[in-house]
């Protein structure tokens, strides 16, 4: 498999995601370091059904899910930041 | 319910020339479209002389005989009345008018009347099939009848009405001494139907337009000339599956339902699109980049289109209503295009609402799906002249 061993990483697309900002996140690929292409796999998901599980907690749109970890309120800087503690 | 209807789609198509060197059209077609009774009415008049004056004469008689048809459910009745009453032409002893008139239903049944116009050709597998009419001799006017037909068409058959300019073209010149006649026309349609079996209404009249004009010495008409075309048709269908059920215990009954359709498909809604995946067991595949300002499409076997829900379905509102020139590429622009190639739209909307999407924390106000819906089936209809259904499920 090409992507085995990658850090799968997920951005809900769904309409609450997009519009609290998922629309900007679909650039991480750009703007994450170079390097990390080879070990981090992104992918876009119609919707992560989140937002409409009370069970989120505080969590909040937009959501990205890091292997198995579930990222609310996600921005670009909190997806690096995660990924840099997963790669280093 | 959804999927079942087994009606049928009236497409129309219409042409005309001009009789050289007049500024205007002497014949005048007229169609209407009864959603409600599945129904469309199309009239042909041809108006005495050309011109202008024949103009105003064939328009008048046309649009009296389409309100007075479409007012009265007997269409016999309806025609005899307006023979009776059309005036003479104080010199000629003639008909100011001559018409044909189709009362057509979507079941295939079509009633039609004709006073003084070329009879029309029944096209069933691209051959003419001849059809007996029944006459009717108008009381007031001895010399003046009418011909009545009732038919039931098979799917895919035509109707093909034309003006006399039509049959009587090339009449007197060197070829054609007596006109390209029924028999001409015949002949040519036939023969077209061998080459494009599934030639579209429009094209099929222009085309008899441009023959029978060709007909003419130098390609200068006599007479006005005028063809329609009318086709009965499986309707090209869609249906659009927006929204979660307000059961979820039906997700899986609405999932098999949606796959199952006849027709294009199309889901709209990222939690619906997750819903129709898990049920059926489909992987779902989504672009990674957005196009324009909305979520890009996703992908599942055997459905034609899946975008975002209701970002998109608004979008898709301002396009109908805008109409631009070229439509965008982005996810809207796709789910109109898919609506503008369908003649018969179903919109199966899920009730459930997502609480989330009224979060004041959004940085912009979401509307209810249903209204969008609501919205749109508005515009579709009134605007675009499509056949929609709601399915609140």
């Amino acid at each position: 498999m090409e992507n085995e061993g990658k850090i799968r990483v997920r951005i809900c697309l769904g309409t609450t995601c997009f519009v609290m900002g998922a629309s900007k996140l679909q650039e991480l690929e750009h703007l994450m370091p170079p390097e990390w292409k080879d070990k981090v796999d992104i992918s876009a998901d119609t919707c992560l059904g989140m937002c409409q599980n009370s069970n989120s907690g505080f969590m909040k749109a937009p959501f990205v899910k890091i292997n198995d970890e579930m990222i609310g309120g996600a921005t670009v800087e909190k997806v690096i930041d995660k990924l840099k503690e997963l790669i280093v | 319910m959804i999927g079942d209807d087994d009606t049928l789609f009236i497409d129309i198509g219409c042409s005309q020339q001009k009789k050289y060197n007049q500024n205007t059209y002497g014949d005048f077609y007229i169609s209407k479209r009864y959603p409600e009774e599945r129904r469309l009415i199309a009239v042909l008049s041809d108006g005495l002389g050309s011109g202008i004056k024949a103009n105003i004469l064939a328009e008048m008689t046309a649009t009296m005989i389409l309100k007075f048809v479409a007012a009265e459910r007997n269409l016999m009745k309806a025609a005899e009345i307006v023979m009776n009453s059309l005036p003479v032409c104080q010199v000629r002893k003639i008909s100011y008018a001559t018409f044909s008139v189709a009362d057509c239903s979507e079941t295939g049944l079509v009633k039609i009347v004709e006073e003084g116009n070329p009879e029309f050709l029944h096209i069933r597998n691209g051959r003419v099939i001849p059809e007996e009419p029944k006459i009717i001799v108008s009381k007031k006017f001895p010399n003046r009848f009418m011909r009545t037909y009732t038919i039931q068409m098979d799917i895919d058959d035509r109707l093909l009405f034309c003006s006399d300019g039509v049959t009587q073209s090339g009449l007197g010149g060197p070829i054609y001494k007596l006109g390209w006649r029924r028999e001409g026309l015949i002949d040519f349609v036939e023969k077209r139907f061998d080459a494009v079996p599934d030639i579209s209404c429009r094209q099929l009249a222009q085309e008899v337009v441009v023959e029978a004009q060709t007909k003419e010495p130098e390609r200068q008409a006599k007479d006005d000339i005028s063809c329609m075309v009318l086709h009965w048709r499986q309707p090209r269908s869609l249906l659009v599956f927006t929204g979660p059920p307000y059961y979820a215990d039906r997700d899986a009954e609405y999932a098999n339902l949606f796959i199952n359709y006849q027709g294009r498909k199309a889901i709209c809604g990222g939690t619906t699109a997750n819903l129709v995946s898990r049920e059926l067991n489909r992987p779902i595949t989504t672009e990674m980049f957005a196009k324009g300002s909305l979520p890009a499409n996703s992908y599942m076997e055997g459905v034609d289109l899946i975008t975002e829900g209701v970002l998109t379905l608004s979008k898709a509102v301002e396009y109908l209503e805008d109409a631009p020139q070229e439509m965008p590429d982005d996810a809207a622009g796709k789910l109109v295009t898919l609506f503008l190639d369908s003649d018969c739209i179903t919109f199966m909307v899920g009730a459930k609402v997502n609480q989330a999407h009224f979060d004041p924390d959004l940085p912009l106000e979401l509307e209810l799906r249903k209204n969008v819906v609501k919205r749109m089936e508005k515009i579709l209809t009134q605007k675009y002249l499509k056949q929609v259904s709601l399915h609140f499920i």
